[in-house]
């Protein structure tokens, strides 16, 4: 039962999540972490460090670990089946059909206006995992170092992971 | 060809850090330069759809450029190479992870890594926002989806949904 719950779960992050990789890390956030609680908010930040670290898209990433969490191998082909299952169907509708669709006003409004809504509900995960990830002064620091070391320094996810995980080690608390 | 289809793309996902957004312009070397199974012009009409359709932009590119290469068995085999590298390097991390969670060092890595997954998240937010056309006129509205999702717990499926039927009614009027 919670297997089928797990797919059912995944299916409906992947039909609505819309913006890639974060807008997906939003939903599970709403969907895996507060509706079904199947991990804390802990350890979601905890699956989105793993997942930018590691090759590959973030949800599918995101996806395979919660799965393997909470339902072993099975339940990280679930999730990540799950995950990806509406993408298939609608990509291909949208490529079979796109050409045609993309001159219409509609079609190109609803877009614009879930692109807007995308940004909000990144906003509300960034919110909701502001007040476990940065409440003293070491973390407070690091948030500020890496917040401009990427955003005025363009240095990559990757990298400024890596440094702030050297960091944690040598000047954090357990 | 088709193996060579999932072989293309098993190699992007298993080497490329850092997102579907990383693995874009080495998908599009692969598939319009080195291979030409796809031309420029009709890969950025299908990267638009990619980033518009739900779900992650690097597997809806797979699939658009895996189904323009060879039909429905070239779409299958692209998904299947750009998902499998995190499928398998990640059950093998999550089986490692769970032996050294507890560990004092992997604990004071992470009390580093929570606020820097913070400042991840919101630098690609304010890219998005610069690059989604956002002014003063419409930021009431990702404003007041924030509010409503991060403070008042309303389920963002309702949303959606309404943003939908708003959308097209915003349109045809």
């Amino acid at each position: 039962m919670i297997y089928l719950q797990m797919l059912i779960t995944f299916i409906k992050i992947g039909l609505f999540s819309f913006g890639g990789g974060y807008a997906i890390l939003a939903m599970i956030q709403q969907e895996v972490v507060l509706k079904q609680a199947w991990i804390t908010e802990a350890e979601f930040i905890q699956v989105v460090a793993i997942s930018q670290m590691t090759p590959g898209p973030i949800a599918i990433n995101a996806a395979t670990f919660i799965g393997f969490q909470k339902g072993g191998i099975l339940g990280s082909l679930l999730c990540t089946f799950g995950v990806i299952l509406p993408s298939v169907i609608i990509m291909l509708l949208i490529t079979l059909t796109y050409l045609k669709l993309k001159k219409q006003a509609w079609f190109q409004n609803i877009f614009k206006r879930l692109r807007l809504l995308s940004l909000g509900l990144i906003a509300a995960a960034l919110i909701m995992i502001l007040g476990h990830a940065v409440k003293d002064l070491f973390s407070v620091t690091i948030f500020v170092l890496s917040f401009i070391a990427t955003w005025r320094f363009k240095l990559n996810p990757f990298t400024m992971l890596i440094v702030s995980a050297i960091a944690g080690i040598l000047f954090g608390s357990a | 060809m088709l193996f060579q289809i999932f072989a293309s793309f098993f190699k992007i996902g298993a080497f490329t850090i850092g997102g579907g957004y990383a693995m874009i312009p080495l998908i599009k070397n692969e598939v319009c330069t080195k291979r030409g199974w796809i031309t420029e012009d009709d890969f950025l009409d299908g990267l638009a759809a990619a980033q518009s359709a739900p779900g992650p932009i690097a597997v809806n590119i797979s699939i658009y450029t895996g189904f323009h290469a060879h039909g429905y068995s070239g779409m299958l085999m692209a998904v299947l190479g750009s998902v499998l590298p995190s499928l398998i390097i990640i059950v093998a991390i999550a089986m490692l992870f769970h032996q050294y969670a507890e560990q004092t060092m992997v604990k004071r890595a992470f009390s580093a890594l929570r606020p820097a997954v913070v400042a991840l998240i919101a630098v690609p937010l304010l890219q998005m926002a610069k690059k989604s056309g956002l002014s003063l006129k419409n930021a009431w509205f990702p404003l007041l989806i924030a509010v409503l999702v991060g403070a008042l717990n309303v389920t963002p499926v309702y949303l959606i949904l309404l943003t939908i039927v708003y959308a097209v009614w915003e349109a045809r009027k």
